[in-house]
């Protein structure tokens, strides 16, 4: 899959200002950033679901301008809300699904047999969706974009708004596909989700692609390790900037500040002696320490160093700290 | 977890295929899914069929004690075929709310992901949307006649007339499925297009003759579609010579005139909606 140069503009808004990306067959890239970043707008144009003003991109090897039914029959989609009809049963929009992508009512039904078992739908199978959870519609929208084992998949957001629970079921539907061999495109705000799944991340924000790479390539950006400081009195946190700048050289446009709740995120290129040196410099400072840990840039860090701006939504992304008893001050 | 491996069904190719053995095969298809809500929902069924048939208690019983249109003819005879056309009119009205509802859950952007044709959705609810109204105007008459109505021009005219009264309501539903696709919301769809049907459907010769209507009203209603449709329902219904005594016009004008509108609005509507569909959001 591969996409040069998309632009899209709705009236006065430029939702794609240029987005150019590659997916290998067989991998798994995620298409990261915030709301109203162009992720949907990009996948809309991938998808065949929109025309781009500009640019071009290929699916499976199809134009999507000038060989859309192709594109169609190569691809499965699953959007942002889960596309399923309230008043079938969850058997029926698959078999439907099937039928229209052109599989004997037979093959339909076998194959609608397989994916509801696959998704633990089993026993909601004949019932109409209106019963349906919001996880259970997700799953049954993402089995009825694999009824015939598309050749690239396309999933908007497919966790957005699911419990935890859901989410990890889902993550790991995901994971199978994958290792498959399913060509996959996914997007998400969530960091994690990104860090987690894909094989490389290109980071979108204000419609354009502003970073690829892998997880720990995009880390690595930043350059070493991250110190994580929480202090004890606020009114002491700019006194703990300086601080820590001086001593490890950063400018102050690469540390993050948080005064609400009163951390301090500065990017550091040493290694792990430097916690030792931080506790050291603070304590000689008077600072008192909630809690100081050495870590691993995450992705919240790499997206806040290439925006300036946070991406909006985290969900409990997980930190593997280096933590050590803060040391009162 | 079971396997999910790629066990790929046909080609793309295969699959983008449309031979017109194909388009039919999806039509009905989505037609099918169509049908199936509707039977889902009975009590949509229920109320949109008695609320018709209170129109013509009204008209007939109570209009009909009222109003006298001349010798040889019963206010009945006159405003059943109304009646029919207004309740084909206001049904054709509903494909847009289904259709904008099926935007608003997301189904037309899986469907528009899906290789079918592309007019396949369309005609697909335009199908089952005329079995819908063939089945309200059979249940319509069979209770006009209860009420004492009679055809007085043998079975194959009244006959025509079935034809010409589902025909009026189809050609409504692609008005309605383009006017779904553009506004979007279902409650907005049905508000919307109360605006362009009520005055059109008053306009004309529904429940008076148009020598009687106002004069600044009479070419309106002469020229309206509904007219055409309502007088040709009428001639075909109780035969040339009555509907000439109280509308001063000939079955075969009003029969040429339905015609022409019918195509001229299924043409352009069909068109519009297509496009509609075609370019999304």
């Amino acid at each position: 899959m591969v996409a040069e140069g998309l632009k899209k503009r709705f009236g006065d808004f430029e939702a794609l200002v240029g987005v150019d990306f590659v997916v290998p067959e067989g991998a798994l890239v995620a298409l990261l950033g915030p709301n109203g970043a162009g992720k949907t707008t990009t996948i809309r144009i991938l998808t065949t679901l929109l025309r781009a003003d500009a640019g071009r991109a290929t699916v499976s090897g199809f134009d999507v301008a000038t060989q859309p039914q192709l594109v169609r029959a190569a691809i499965g989609l699953t959007g942002q809300y889960a596309a399923v009809d309230e008043d079938l049963t969850g058997r029926e929009n698959l078999v439907l699904v099937g039928r229209l992508c052109r599989m004997s009512k037979r093959a339909a039904q076998e194959r609608a047999a397989v994916l509801l078992e696959v998704f633990q739908l089993v026993d909601a199978a004949d019932r109409r969706l209106r019963t349906y959870s919001g996880g259970m519609r997700r799953r049954l929208d993402l089995a009825g974009s694999l009824m015939f084992a598309p050749e690239v998949l396309f999933l908007d957001e497919p966790t957005t708004g699911l419990d935890p629970r859901s989410r990890l079921d889902l993550w790991d539907v995901i994971v199978e596909l994958k290792d498959a061999g399913t060509t996959i495109v996914l997007t998400t705000q969530y960091l994690e989700e990104a860090d987690q799944l894909a094989d490389t991340i290109s980071v979108i924000d204000e419609g354009r692609i502003i970073a690829e790479g892998t997880a720990d390539e995009l880390k690595d950006r930043i350059g070493g390790d991250v110190l994580d400081l929480r202090v004890h009195d606020r009114a002491q946190l700019d006194l703990a900037v300086t601080t820590l700048t001086r001593e490890f050289g950063a400018s102050e446009s690469d540390v993050t500040v948080d005064r609400d709740l009163g951390t301090v995120v500065v990017p550091i290129a040493q290694g792990s002696d430097s916690l030792v040196t931080a506790i050291r410099m603070l304590d000689g400072a008077g600072i008192g320490i909630d809690d100081l840990s050495l870590r691993r840039p995450s992705l919240d860090d790499v997206f806040l160093h290439l925006t300036g701006h946070a991406a909006e939504t985290r969900v409990g992304a997980k930190k593997r700290r280096a933590r050590i008893p803060a040391g009162g001050g | 977890m079971t396997t999910l491996a790629p066990e790929r069904v046909g080609t793309p190719a295969r699959r983008a295929a449309l031979p017109p053995a194909r388009v039919i095969a999806d039509i009905a298809l989505l037609a099918q899914r169509n049908l199936i809500k509707s039977v889902r929902m009975p009590m949509y069924i229920v109320f949109s069929t008695i609320q018709p048939f209170m129109q013509l208690v009204l008209f007939v019983f109570v209009f009909g004690s009222i109003a006298d249109i001349g010798p040889g003819m019963s206010y009945r005879n006159y405003v059943v075929p109304a009646v029919l056309v207004q309740t084909m009119t206001f049904a054709g009205m509903g494909s847009g709310v289904g259709i904008a509802r099926d935007l608003d859950t997301g189904m037309i952007d899986r469907f528009r992901s899906l290789p079918i044709a592309r007019s396949a959705f369309l005609v697909g609810r335009t199908s089952s949307d005329s079995l819908r109204l063939g089945v309200q105007a059979t249940l319509l008459v069979v209770a006009a006649m209860l009420m004492g109505f009679r055809f007085g021009n043998g079975a194959l005219p009244a006959f025509g007339m079935f034809v010409i009264v589902v025909m009026f309501g189809l050609a409504l539903t692609t008005f309605s499925a383009w006017m779904g696709l553009t506004v979007r919301d279902p409650e907005t769809v049905q508000a919307a297009m109360f605006i362009p049907v009520i005055p059109l459907v008053f306009t004309s010769s529904a429940f008076a003759p148009i020598s009687r209507l106002p004069g600044w009203m009479q070419p309106f209603a002469e020229w309206s579609p509904v007219t055409a449709a309502i007088d040709s329902a009428r001639g075909l219904a109780l035969g040339d010579e009555v509907l000439y005594q109280v509308n001063q016009v000939h079955l075969h004008t009003a029969l040429w005139h339905f015609l022409l509108w019918w195509v001229v609005i299924v043409v352009v509507f069909t068109a519009l909606a297509v496009r509609r569909y075609r370019l999304g959001s």
